[in-house]
């Protein structure tokens, strides 16, 4: 087997500057092409492992190793890991009032071009528009501050829109369907596939409290998180088992442990 | 090189008498006159010290005057737009008329002909003091600046000659705005302009003034002065954008007085020179006048910015609000200072006073003074000051996205003023500010 997009290996990690380790000893490979969904109750470290994966600063990783196409970045900084290919759509995305989404993500663009191989204005705003098109977004979304004011639906809607623009190799998608009403959830849902689709090569990490979204988007892997790490993995018939059983066999499989 | 036969002697200011400034210039009356009396009182007064509440923050013994020489503007001459004069203009949307000042001395000046037979008056200070003697004086009768002013306004008056004339005859609304570029060249000198805009009732006139230099490799010194009048009903734009380079000190002391039902807005942009200095007077004089005054700066390097404001309502009914913010990174330092006063008779006064900085270094300093001082009782009037640093959540946020924390933070200084720049009204000169602010923020 090749490589693995991503690969983590015995993660530990707690708050910085805090005692008591959040991410315990987390394992998990994804391979280029796949979709995978991490689930789990509540304070389980979900989404932590997501910020991990992104480098925020507020997190301490005190053991193991994230690699992303092999090569270790812990010692990345945020900036560094985005434009060597890693997405995050956060669940509860920042607002920048001033700031409008088309002026950012043409920023965002040419950061991770080289100097004076800037991509001009119209070149960007076509390919702005076409993916807003796909995510049935008006036209005139472009022109607001980003995030700023808006809907449940409409940041979510907004973090794929960037992931479609900047074009990833690796999506964490943290809660991504969380605060989503159904029609909003089918067009989220609808915008991956049609990412994922484009670039065959696009890994997708998936975490999610719910199984509803993986009735949209058809995950390679489940796998979910107890207490810190992956307690149980398996195809997506895992998640119709939590679906229909809950984490209680799993809560009471890892306290036996 | 015939020109400077005709100019006045050159030495320092420590050097120089009324004569020597004046040396061999047949002037106007009225310049020559205003010019005198101010030298008298600026050899006559101190300087104002650290003592001083106003230059508590801005320590005016560390600019070496005396050491300068004084430019004393020579007639208007019709020299070809200057090279980065056309760069600009060539980026720049419509206009109605554009000056060239080199060192006070109007260089270029020109104006729309329809525009000039709507009646509009466009030409240098001295030929107004020719021309509109009482116009000039009286408005520089009221710009009178406080006690604290009163030395560096005396110098600019002993100098004054440099500067255009924009007069607007009642009623006329012009299509476009006059982009004024005050450019100075010479290091090591002390030179002052006047920029002089009257609107009559229903007027409608914008103004940018631009001040640029290179890096100079001399301490050097630019006074300027405005006088912006808006009587009855008037709309007056009036945008200050100074992007000196280094080495250049600047003072400028500007006034306006909105007469009944006018608007003026005036906006200041410091973005340049080592020290920055403006002083801003709105005098609500006209019941139901409305003053916007804005500002933005950023400073980087040891750039230090200083403005200081009176929002004076004279006058019953009216609306004055004050929104500046500032960004400072490097070692880069600044002052806000304002004040609201509300005379006894100014019942029914609105009035408001924010100051926002943001600090991206533990280098950068910013200090906020904010004041009320208010003999009516039946008012609305608030001021706040805020000094703050970036948001850890919006830096990770855009980092997350690629862009190095240098270029989050630009950006975030950039969202940051735009609340200011969406408030000017001409999307020319929003452009234009925006462009140049781009420039020295560097995204």
């Amino acid at each position: 087997m090749s490589e693995p997009l991503l690969s983590i290996r015995g993660l530990r990690a707690k708050v910085d500057g805090e005692d008591g380790e959040i991410l315990r000893g987390v394992d998990l490979d994804v391979q280029r092409g796949e979709v995978h969904a991490l689930m789990g109750p509540n304070g389980s470290g979900k989404s932590t492992l997501a910020k991990v994966i992104a480098g925020h600063p507020a997190y301490e990783v005190t053991a193991g190793e994230i690699l992303f196409e092999g090569e270790d970045v812990l010692e990345l900084e945020p900036d560094e890991r985005s434009r060597a290919g890693i997405f995050l759509a956060f669940q509860y995305p920042a607002e920048i009032p001033g700031v409008s989404i088309a002026n950012f993500l043409r920023t965002a663009v040419n950061a991770r071009l080289g100097e004076g191989e800037e991509m001009d204005v119209f070149g960007f705003q076509r390919t702005l528009t076409e993916k807003m098109e796909m995510l049935k977004m008006d036209p005139g979304f472009a022109a607001r501050y980003v995030n700023d004011g808006f809907s449940g639906g409409e940041k979510k809607r907004n973090e794929i829109l960037q992931m479609a623009v900047l074009r990833p190799a690796l999506g964490v998608l943290d809660e991504t369907d969380s605060g989503l009403d159904i029609d909003a959830l089918k067009i989220v849902a609808s915008g991956v596939n049609r990412l994922s689709e484009a670039d065959e090569a696009l890994g997708v990490l998936l975490i999610t409290h719910y199984k509803r979204i993986l009735n949209y988007i058809r995950p390679d892997r489940v796998h979910v998180m107890m207490a810190g790490r992956i307690a149980e993995s398996g195809g997506a018939s895992l998640a119709d088992k939590l679906e229909a059983e809950g984490y209680d066999w799993l809560h009471r499989a890892v306290a036996a442990v | 090189m015939s020109t400077m036969t005709a100019g006045p002697a050159e030495s320092t200011l420590a050097a120089a008498d009324f004569d020597t400034l004046a040396g061999g210039l047949t002037e106007p009356e009225a310049i020559a006159e205003a010019r005198t009396a101010a030298w008298e009182r600026f050899t006559a007064l101190p300087w104002p010290t650290k003592k001083s509440e106003e230059w508590r923050y801005t320590d005016l013994a560390k600019v070496g005057f005396e050491a300068l020489t004084p430019v004393v503007p020579a007639p208007a001459t019709a020299e070809a737009l200057p090279a980065d004069v056309r760069d600009v203009l060539g980026r720049s949307g419509e206009r109605a008329g554009v000056v060239v000042l080199r060192e006070g001395r109007v260089a270029h000046l020109e104006l729309e002909a329809g525009v000039a037979r709507s009646g509009v008056v466009l030409c240098s200070i001295r030929d107004a003091a020719d021309r509109h003697p009482e116009v000039l004086r009286r408005a520089l009768l009221e710009a009178q600046p406080g006690p604290a002013e009163e030395k560096l306004w005396a110098l600019h008056l002993a100098l004054l000659g440099g500067g255009y004339f924009l007069y607007v005859p009642r009623g006329v609304e012009m299509p476009a705005p006059i982009h004024a570029f005050h450019i100075v060249e010479r290091a090591g000198t002390l030179s002052s302009a006047h920029s002089f805009v009257y609107g009559e009732s229903g007027a409608r006139a914008a103004v940018i003034d631009e001040f640029l230099s290179g890096d100079l490799d001399a301490e050097t010194v630019s006074l300027h002065g405005a006088t912006i009048t808006g009587e009855g009903g008037a709309g007056i734009e009036y945008v200050a954008l100074q992007r000196f380079g280094r080495g250049v000190k600047r003072f400028s002391t500007q006034h306006v007085t909105a007469g009944r039902d006018s608007r003026v807005v005036t906006f200041n942009v410091a973005l340049g020179g080592d020290l920055s200095r403006a002083d801003i007077t709105s005098r609500l004089d006209g019941p139901g006048s409305d003053s916007e005054m804005l500002a933005l700066w950023f400073g980087d390097s040891d750039q230090h910015f200083d403005h200081h404001t009176l929002q004076h309502h004279a006058a019953p009914h009216a609306h004055s609000d004050l929104l500046f913010k500032g960004a400072l990174t490097d070692a880069g330092s600044s002052v806000f200072r304002g004040l609201i006063r509300v005379d006894k008779g100014a019942q029914l006064t609105d009035a408001y006073q924010t100051n926002r900085n943001l600090l991206l270094s533990e280098g950068a300093h910013a200090s906020a003074l904010p004041n009320l001082e208010i003999e009516a009782d039946d008012v609305r009037c608030s001021h706040g000051a805020t000094i703050g640093q970036v948001e850890d959540g919006q830096l990770f946020y855009l980092m997350s996205r690629g862009l190095t924390r240098r270029q989050a933070e630009r950006l975030l200084v950039f969202g940051f003023f735009d609340e200011v720049l969406g408030r000017l009204p001409m999307e020319g000169v929003r452009a234009r500010v925006r462009e140049a602010i781009e420039e020295k923020i560097g995204l």
